[in-house]
């Protein structure tokens, strides 16, 4: 049996269930975003660490020119060290006959004596591992396999050093080391053109010089060794052997970028909501402020009839709890069906045994308790000014509400406003606070609607940036070993090669202070023109003879800025450990890389014209006869095709990224239409008795919308340029949470942007004025003219 | 309504209705509030209706002022027929033909007294100001005060001041002295005499006060839905001698 004032609550609810719904739907929003992020956060770690675990992902990861084995059981040996696993891994180039460019395969050996891998356990999807004396069989990456339409059975030109092999696939597979699939260096997936590959340790170590030795060592520590005093040991130890330096996990290529994602989730997990949850706490309060002036005298009869103080209030706060519930149980469905969906799109980026979407139910509870939370606190003061009016004055109408001339009025500025604008005025001055709530409402929505179309104006600039202004190659070619300049030369002399500008890469581990990183410092020629490092503007920066050029987002995460000194340990030749100033800053937006004047750098290496690649301008119309030429080039380990990476990019994080804007999009419209609706509906229910007598006394029905409208106009104009400045603050913030080493958005709000924001809340505000003024010129103009207030 | 047409108009007639029915249909209930009314006001008569609560008196005012719309019969406005009329020819005809007064003040308490009248004198046709209203109903020294700062009496006659700044050819009271005590309410009484006699409109009062019947020109008894007595007082008693 339902309390007679539970009752009572389930009909006021009805009664106004426009607004309970525009309330809710608003709360859903942000609470959908969370429950969803919580939940892709959940999915992803939980299958990460299941997936880490049973496949056994190393701790440690290690490469090297070439050590006898018997090395690696000097390392098994080392203090900390609980498994070595020595490998031969090498870079090779795949023949695909479908493609006119050459993939990249990334071969790595299975121990020689046809045991599973201790580390880094190979996940079969389909078919079956090599036979133990097998010299052709692989098991290939199951994203390339999808791609390519691969399956067991298949053959597979390789160029194995030099040498063309027809492989055969055997089987179909996954590893923790390459969840996220992607040539070294590279921050996007290119399923077409790269794979994963893994065959028997001969085949692989007698190709190439490697028999008896191993040029790859993973590591799985010991528990609770620390991870910075093995790789010091182990560095110190294969130090001879070509060392290019260990590194911990958290810093393997493949988990940089799964923790990106990790970061990108949880700041989306907490910001966005938070707006949302914000917005629908001051809706909450401007409802249930109506309520409990409208319920006044009702208020009074219920403490007269001998309910508490205590009682009454619980009972106006289960209005809020039964919209926080309500938004929770709507965002829930949401929240799970968003992430349901979006857990697909993973799977372009991130390769699991399986990926199963987990809906995260302790975020459900957190979503209810902030929900309730926030617009209770909302509306505390609202309750609290209820209860504590004594009964008999409670149950006397209200006195006419006291007024007051504006402040701009008394500014003298009278004779210059209409009646109807003089009544906004003084009703906005009269309550402020409502008035502040509504224009808050009003600001985050628009705010809010400023960050869909950001993203796309930031995806433009990125576009043109990094793919017209910085990158203005055709192609790169990436040879197998360093070559001297004659190297260059055969590059130039490809068929259709109408420039070629020389690149030399040199591994090294980069630090300043505490900080550390591994890369390779890219060596260009001055006066590049092809590969152009730019600044902050996109102006060409012009290359200093000495001294380091890093990305932006390199230097933040080293900690340096220009002019300090970073130590650079190089990982080839003879190894030299130098103190190098950077010089300057380049602005990217995928990546972190370091650029060095290519004569300094070879000054550095002791060499003379070294190069590992070049940066090529193609001649279009001999594209086809560039690219077989090339395919026959046993040196050239990778071909990096512009075209291919761009449309790579607008496939994967472009699509990624307009997915998630159309979702914003969504829910920006949705506020704003709630926010401007419940705005509305309360002034026409807190001035139903002036609009109608208005109308009685003859004023038509536009005129009288102008009077109700007129306030809550007042409030989204100056709400419009505030929401403006909100939203562009929520971009920058939103977008820094974007900020990953993998991909940077810049910051770029288009004027069209603030247009279309501008345009879309006026709209809703149309909207939900048109559905107000229906229900105004439905007002029954006797029955409120004669009700007592 | 339209003046270049003369419509056929017997001397003086301001509403002619004939076999006024209207019908509330309420769920499964059909209520019907007025049974068939025939009645004739003039211009420049004071006509009270009295009757009990449900007999239909507020029904008839708020058809006879364009709030509402009979379900059969005929009502014509100085030979116009109001009957079948639309919305915007009711808020027209509200607009500059009917003052309205209420029980309930139902001022705008964001203006001023002076403003709420202005709210007035801004749309119709040929008003008097402000001033003239308020200083109609005794209220020139209160005009910048708002309803918060006037008392009841003084709130219901800024409402008279409302009605009347139009220059109206009805004034329509509901209960206008309803939440008044007596000296306050016959106040607000002079004030709707006043503007009867000097304006010569037709004012129309609902009362449940049957003293306040001595100072009309007639006196329509309604129930259930119908007049059932009419009288007409020879003389009629100034406002400040009535007593109740």
């Amino acid at each position: 049996m339902l309390h007679p004032l539970d009752r009572k609550l389930l009909r006021d609810l009805s009664h106004m269930k426009g607004q309970v719904i525009a309330v809710s739907l608003v709360m859903a929003c942000g609470l959908a975003m969370m429950i969803m992020t919580r939940s892709l956060i959940l999915t992803l770690e939980s299958t990460r660490a299941a997936y880490y675990q049973q496949y056994a992902m190393a701790d440690v990861f290690g490469s090297l020119k070439r050590a006898p084995l018997a090395v690696a059981e000097r390392i098994a040996a080392l203090p900390g060290v609980s498994v070595a696993e020595p490998r031969v891994a090498v870079q090779v180039t795949l023949d695909l006959p479908w493609l006119a460019e050459p993939a990249t395969g990334h071969i790595v050996s299975l121990p020689e004596d046809g045991s599973d891998p201790k580390l880094n356990r190979v996940f079969l999807r389909l078919g079956r591992m090599p036979e133990p004396d097998s010299r052709r069989e692989v098991v290939v990456g199951e994203a390339f396999a999808e791609a390519n339409g691969l399956k067991p059975g298949d053959p597979l030109v390789a160029v194995i050093n030099g040498r063309r092999e027809t492989l055969q696939i055997c089987g179909i597979g996954l590893s923790p080391e390459f969840v996220f699939e992607a040539r070294a260096g590279e921050t996007l997936p290119d399923h077409r053109r790269f794979s994963v590959l893994w065959m028997n340790y001969r085949a692989l170590a007698v190709a190439y010089n490697l028999d008896g030795a191993f040029n790859n060592i993973v590591l799985d520590l010991a528990p609770g060794a620390a991870g910075a005093g093995v790789i010091e040991q182990m560095d110190r130890l294969l130090a001879p052997y070509g060392a290019a330096g260990a590194y911990l996990r958290k810093d393997q290529a493949s988990a940089i970028r799964l923790d990106d994602e990790l970061r990108v989730l949880h700041a989306l997990s907490f910001v966005y909501p938070l707006v949302f949850l914000s917005v629908a706490a001051f809706m909450a309060n401007a409802v249930l402020a109506r309520i409990v002036r409208l319920q006044r005298e009702q208020i009074a009869q219920m403490k007269a009839l001998g309910y508490s103080s205590r009682q009454v209030g619980v009972h106006f706060l289960k209005f809020v709890i039964v919209i926080g519930l309500l938004g929770t149980l709507i965002g829930g469905i949401a929240g799970r069906l968003m992430g349901g969906g979006l857990v697909n799109l993973y799977v372009e980026f991130f390769r699991f045994p399986s990926l199963e979407f987990r809906m995260d139910y302790r975020a459900l509870g957190l979503a209810l308790g902030i929900s309730a939370g926030t617009s209770m606190l909302g509306v505390l003061s609202v309750v609290w000014q209820a209860v504590k009016l004594p009964p008999a004055e409670a149950m006397r109408p209200e006195p006419p509400a006291d007024f007051k001339p504006s402040r701009i009025e008394r500014m003298g500025l009278t004779r210059l406003f209409s009646p109807s604008f003089r009544m906004a005025l003084r009703n906005i001055e009269r309550r402020p606070w409502q008035a502040v709530f509504t224009a808050a409402g009003l600001t985050l929505a628009t705010g809010l609607m400023v960050l869909p179309g950001a993203m796309s104006d930031s995806i433009d600039y990125l576009l043109t940036f990094q793919w017209n202004r910085q990158q203005r190659q055709d192609a790169a070619v990436f040879l197998v070993e360093p070559a001297s300049g004659k190297g260059l030369h055969d590059l130039e002399n490809l068929p259709g090669v109408i420039r070629a500008e020389p690149i030399r890469s040199v591994p090294a581990r980069l630090g300043y202070a505490h900080h550390e990183r591994r890369l390779s410092i890219t060596g260009i020629a001055p006066g590049s023109n092809l590969n152009r490092l730019l600044d902050d503007k996109g102006n060409p920066i012009i290359l200093p003879e000495e001294g380091l050029l890093m990305s932006e987002k390199l230097a933040e995460i080293l900690g340096a800025g220009i002019g300090d000194e970073i130590r650079v340990e190089v990982m080839e030749g003879r190894r030299p450990v130098l103190a190098i100033p950077i010089r300057g800053l380049v602005t990217d937006f995928a990546g972190v890389a370091a650029y060095m004047d290519i004569r300094a750098l070879r000054r550095l290496m002791h060499e003379d014209d070294t190069i590992n690649g070049a940066f090529l301008l193609i001649d279009h119309n001999r594209w086809d006869e560039f690219m077989r030429d090339v395919k026959d080039t046993p040196r050239a380990a990778a071909v990096m095709v512009k075209r291919d990476q761009l449309s790579a990019f607008r496939e994967t994080t472009a699509k990624s990224i307009g997915l998630l804007r159309k979702l914003y999009f969504v829910l920006a419209v949705t506020v704003a239409f709630g926010v401007v609706y419940n705005s509305a509906r309360i002034a026409l229910s807190e001035r139903s008795r002036e609009l109608a007598t208005l109308r009685v006394v003859g004023f038509n029905l536009a005129e009288v919308r102008g009077v109700l409208l007129g306030e809550l106009g007042l409030l989204v104009v100056c709400a419009l340029p505030a929401g403006l400045l909100f939203g562009r603050g929520l971009v920058v913030l939103i977008m820094s949470s974007f900020s990953t080493e993998t991909i940077r958005m810049p910051i770029v709000i288009n004027p069209s942007t603030y247009s279309i924001a501008i345009a879309v809340v006026l709209l809703a505000a149309v909207f939900s004025f048109t559905l107000v003024s229906r229900m105004l010129a439905k007002l029954d103009l006797v029955g409120v003219l004669k009700a007592r207030d | 309504m339209a003046a270049s047409v003369s419509p056929p108009v017997s001397a003086g007639v301001v509403f002619e209705a004939r076999k006024l029915r209207k019908v509330y249909h309420t769920g499964e209930l059909d209520v019907v509030a007025l049974h068939g009314v025939d009645l004739d006001m003039r211009a420049g008569e004071l006509v009270c209706l009295l009757g009990a609560s449900g007999s239909g008196k507020s029904t008839l005012l708020n058809i006879l002022g364009g709030l509402d719309v009979p379900s059969s019969g005929e009502l014509h406005y100085k030979g116009w027929p109001l009957d079948g009329s639309d919305e915007r020819t009711l808020t027209r005809f509200r607009r500059n033909c009917v003052g309205f007064v209420f029980q309930f003040y139902n001022l705008i308490p964001s203006l001023t007294a002076r403003e709420n009248v202005a709210l007035i004198t801004g749309i119709s046709r040929d008003p008097m100001t402000p001033e003239e209203a308020l200083e109609m109903v005794g209220l020139s020294k209160r005009m910048d005060h708002f309803p918060s700062q006037l008392s009841g009496g003084e709130q219901q006659r800024v409402a008279i001041a409302r009605a009347i700044a139009k220059r109206p050819e009805v004034l329509l009271c509901d209960e206008p002295t309803g939440a008044l005590d007596v000296t306050t309410g016959i106040t607000v009484l002079e004030a709707i005499e006043r503007t009867n006699r000097e304006l010569g409109t037709l004012a129309v009062v609902i009362t449940h006060n049957a003293a306040m019947a001595a100072m009309a020109d007639r006196v329509l008894h309604l129930s259930d839905g119908k007049i059932i007595r009419e009288e007409h007082n020879a003389t009629r008693l100034p406002a400040r001698e009535l007593k109740w």
